[in-house]
């Protein structure tokens, strides 16, 4: 978390582009800094900002702050912030856009919650599920070698013990059943992303 | 009423439980026997079908005409009493003793002898009051302002078919108001920008024939009374007199200074503007092909907090922002607007209107604005951002002003003193004689205008230049808005017959003070009919007694003329007061003041109540029965005392409650017959005082407390504890605290010795 530095000039041209390019960035004037959305995330606590605050950073301007912070990449897209909000901001949306976009203008590269996402997306896209051994292997060896070596062996205990619990499987990663289904529905929603933001 | 023979009976009523908890028939012995009354019938319920016959038989054989009847509080069934013809004298046995006392007892009874004693001998002192003279009846209203609230109050006044005369001092009519291309919602849905609505109300005034427009006129001086105010009107060619019988004041406000801006950040650029200056910018019109739309793609609405300014804006200054803000959103399309806001009050229907700005896409950031620099700049600090913000790219800065009220004339000679603005009633350097001595430590010289004023005058003189004894103001609160009754009488001025309404009062919008002139009016025609027929005005509406002073007795001193809190008593050229009893709303704080007791009412006086305390029981010292006196005012402090009956709260039995018209009226004669007499303690029950005061004779119970500050040494000098003697201030509201407060009062003197004045 970072302070506003009083000797800096936030230029309010970041709220207005906001506004205009970030999915849902129009309905932010709605809100009224109630708090609800903070109040309601399940890992507010793990943000830098909570959304409320972090719709103010935007509205003063706060482009760097903004675009480097994890809340956006925090995010789980449980929605509920969305359906709590008394005036209808759509919290998650501006979050997810927020996120693609600091990784478009370079905010985010590379970090620790990009390399986690692309590990994500990375299972996702290929399985169509997320596998924990596959996702973890792939986002700690992600800083080298040597690092992702000492992650992994750190980790080997609570490893053993999910396996145990049944909550992490050996074997073959799970599947969707029809992926080549799913591999033309990613085709398609990359299609449409294109057309629209070439318009 | 000329020197008939009384005829005294008391009707003791038997309903409501009064039978049943106290003994009827020691009460019958006592008012035949020791109060000499001759007649005395008990009645099953006086209010009833025939308790109301059996009275009115009395009456109507003339062996009545003063009934005094032992019920329910004089609060309820008056008019059923009153339609009896006689004099009424109500004694409380049912609020105050039966339902606020054990039944039975030997201290109910007692409590409830003494409630008769009193009203007999209150009867023997009062007269069924007779008007004092034909009233004044002019029914011309003058109207003073020409903007959208007095054009609103000729128009209201000249519908329920009143003559009026409008004065205004430019040559235009409209005022501030008139001059905007857009305005806040007045009418529902009250969302989206309304179009001014004062072309249409001025083409009305002008097309109706019972209202005279005068513009380019002032007014030069103002005499007389409602219903009679005699006032001169100037224009560049001369001077005319008119008779008015009300004057409703709509002068309007002027822009809150800029220069208590400027350490904001006003003036160092000609992009920073005040949201007036704004407003000609959005008349002149907006249009995307102008150049204008470059310097308006950021636009920043800076509402600064600040206590200074805050009466001033007081929620219309935030509306304007928020109307401003939609008015750039629509003339130009993609405007990145915001609003920056310490405290928002967008209050009422406002809600609406700054949600629609919210939809619009206007941006409201909270922040308390530290500067706003000459590159436009405007520093931010809040809390949830952690520090202070330094946004910019912003185009224009318009900031929120206030609306200073015109209580004063501008354009006038400004008076040299706060003091002559009347922000207190009594102006300390007036000097006060008695017996022809100085007693406030005056040098009898002119008073010294200069001295120990620490009230700032505000600029301009008199706007009605009254020709009153305390001076040509219409006397102001706080930040040079009208004095009023706030929660009971809002548009009453402390100058009887002169109603003020719009900004003048408070700060408003156009859709406000339009509804406020109609309420002004409606009270200015009140007036002007109560005056017709000699009667009070609010709050003792359609009361017909008045003061009466007898000039062979009176010292001069002054003091009722510089004490009335309504600037009714003047003084003639030999010095003595002179009552103009149309302006005299009958609180009997002159009758207070008077040292040597001779102003009186024929139905309240100090005699009076001095008889009524005197002719309570006081029982020996040994008897262990304390006595206590509280003297209540009668619009908040004994309508408490009867709810808390009506609940059934106990009350000491040891109380003798008196209401009184105000504690402006109680004369210090009654606390000392009560100590004379051997009462224990002495209470006075009134309203609050000060600045938020809820006195419904505004300066009353302030005055009061001025009074009481100087008992404490009487007390001393009678060798009595000085905590004898208490005040106490309630509201009506108070029905669980007051009976507490009057309880508490009585344990305390239980516990001190006798008033050792008992038995003397």
């Amino acid at each position: 978390m970072t302070a506003p530095d009083a000797a800096r000039k936030y230029d309010l041209g970041f709220a207005r582009w906001v506004r205009d390019n970030v999915d849902g960035g129009d309905k932010l004037s709605m809100c009224m800094q109630c708090g609800v959305c903070s109040g309601s995330c399940p890992i507010g606590t793990q943000m830098d900002y909570g959304p409320r605050k972090l719709f103010m950073m935007i509205r003063a301007g706060m482009k760097e702050e903004v675009m480097t912070s994890n809340t956006m990449w925090s995010c789980t897209s449980c929605y509920r912030c969305v359906v709590r909000c008394p005036r209808g901001v759509p919290v998650t949306y501006i979050l997810q856009d927020l996120a693609a976009k600091s990784v478009e203008l370079g905010y985010a590269n590379p970090n620790d919650n990009t390399r986690f996402s692309k590990s994500f997306w990375w299972s996702a896209k290929t399985w169509g599920r997320t596998d924990e051994r596959l996702v973890t292997a792939r986002y700690y060896f992600s800083f080298g070698l040597k690092e992702g070596m000492r992650r992994s062996l750190d980790n080997l205990k609570i490893a053993y013990c999910m396996i145990k619990a049944g909550r992490m499987h050996l074997g073959m990663p799970h599947k969707v059943k029809d992926k080549k289904g799913l591999q033309a529905i990613l085709k398609k929603a990359a299609e449409i992303e294109q057309r629209e933001s070439g318009s | 009423m000329a020197a008939t023979e009384k005829k005294q009976a008391v009707y003791l009523c038997e309903g409501c439980g009064i039978s049943d908890a106290i003994s009827l028939d020691e009460l019958e012995q006592a008012v035949t026997g020791e109060m000499r009354v001759p007649l005395c019938r008990r009645i099953d319920a006086c209010c009833g079908e025939d308790g109301l016959a059996q009275i009115k038989k009395d009456i109507d054989k003339g062996e009545v005409t003063q009934a005094i009847i032992a019920a329910c509080s004089p609060r309820v069934m008056c008019e059923e009493f009153d339609a009896l013809g006689a004099q009424v004298i109500r004694a409380n046995l049912r609020e105050q003793v039966i339902w606020s006392q054990p039944a039975g007892d030997e201290n109910t009874q007692m409590l409830a002898t003494d409630h008769v004693r009193m009203a007999v001998a209150k009867a023997a002192k009062t007269e069924k009051p007779a008007a004092h003279g034909p009233g004044a009846s002019s029914m011309k209203l003058l109207v003073v302002g020409g903007g959208v609230t007095g054009l609103s109050a000729a128009r209201e006044a000249s519908k329920t078919g009143a003559d009026v005369v409008l004065v205004e001092k430019t040559g235009e009519l409209g005022g501030w108001a008139g001059k905007w291309s857009k305005h806040i919602p007045y009418a529902s849905p009250y969302r989206g920008l309304q179009e001014n609505p004062l072309p249409d109300l001025i083409k009305e005034v002008m097309g109706d024939k019972a209202i005279t427009v005068k513009t380019n006129t002032t007014v030069a001086r103002t005499e007389g009374g409602p219903g009679e105010f005699a006032v001169q009107l100037q224009n560049g060619k001369g001077d005319e007199w008119d008779v008015f019988g009300a004057i409703v004041v709509a002068t309007g406000w002027r822009p809150y200074d800029t220069a208590k801006l400027e350490p904001l950040g006003y003036g160092s650029s000609p992009h920073i503007v005040t949201d007036i200056e704004f407003e000609d910018i959005l008349s002149a019109g907006l249009s995307k092909k102008t150049k204008k739309k470059k310097s308006l793609d950021v636009v920043a609405f800076v509402i600064p907090g600040g206590a200074d300014r805050m009466p001033y804006s007081s929620g219309v200054s935030d509306r304007v922002a928020i109307k401003q803000a939609l008015q750039v959103v629509e003339a130009v399309p993609g405007a990145m607007v915001y609003v920056i806001y310490e405290d928002l009050r967008a209050h009422g229907t406002a809600e609406e209107f700054y949600r629609e700005a919210q939809e619009a896409g206007v941006v409201f950031q909270k922040g308390e604005v530290i500067s706003i620099s000459s590159d436009l700049t405007v520093t931010v600090r809040d809390d949830l951002l952690g520090g202070e913000v330094p946004m910019s790219g912003i185009d224009m800065v318009v900031i929120s002003t206030g609306m200073v009220p015109n209580s004063t004339d501008i354009d006038r000679e400004p008076s040299q003193s706060g003091a002559d603005q009347l922000k207190d009633d009594i102006d300390p350097r007036v000097p006060i004689t008695f017996s022809g001595k100085l007693v406030n430590g005056g040098n009898g010289a002119e008073p010294d205008k200069a001295a120990d004023d620490d009230e700032p005058a505000l600029p301009g003189g008199p706007i009605l230049n009254l020709q009153y004894r305390q001076g040509p103001h219409i006397p102001i609160l706080a930040n040079g808005f009208a004095d009023s009754h706030y929660i009971c009488f809002p548009y009453e001025t402390r100058r009887t017959g002169i109603y003020t309404c719009g900004p003048v009062r408070r700060a408003m919008t156009v859709g406000e003070a339009r509804q406020d002139a109609q309420g002004a009016v409606l009270k200015a025609i009140q007036a002007m009919r109560a005056a017709d027929e000699s009667l009070a005005v609010h709050p003792r509406s359609g009361d017909l007694s008045y003061p009466k002073i007898n000039h062979d007795i009176c010292t001069k001193c002054r003091r009722c003329t510089v004490e009335c809190p309504f600037g009714a008593i003047d003084e003639d050229p030999d010095g003595r007061p002179h009552i103009n009893f149309s302006r005299c709303r009958r609180c009997g704080t002159c009758m207070g003041a008077c040292p040597v007791r001779t102003i009186t009412f024929d139905n309240y006086n100090p005699q009076m109540v001095a008889d009524m305390i005197g002719a309570v029981e006081v029982p020996d010292e040994f008897a262990e029965k304390p006595r206590i006196l509280v003297l209540a005012c009668e619009n908040d402090a004994y309508p408490a005392l009867d709810m808390a009956g009506i609940n059934r709260r106990q009350l000491s039995p040891y109380l003798r409650i008196i209401p009184v018209r105000c504690l402006g009226s109680v004369t210090m004669l009654w606390i000392s017959t009560a100590l004379e007499k051997g009462f224990d303690g002495v209470m006075l029950m009134g309203c609050k005082s000060g600045d938020d005061y809820q006195c419904h004779f505004i300066k009353g119970s302030g005055i009061a407390e001025e009074r009481m500050s100087s008992v404490g040494e009487t007390l001393k000098s009678m060798m009595l504890e000085e905590d004898r003697v208490v005040m106490e201030e309630v509201s009506i509201a108070d029905s669980v605290r007051a009976p507490q407060v009057l309880n508490e009062f009585a344990d305390k003197i239980g516990a001190m010795p006798p008033n050792p004045f008992k038995g003397f």
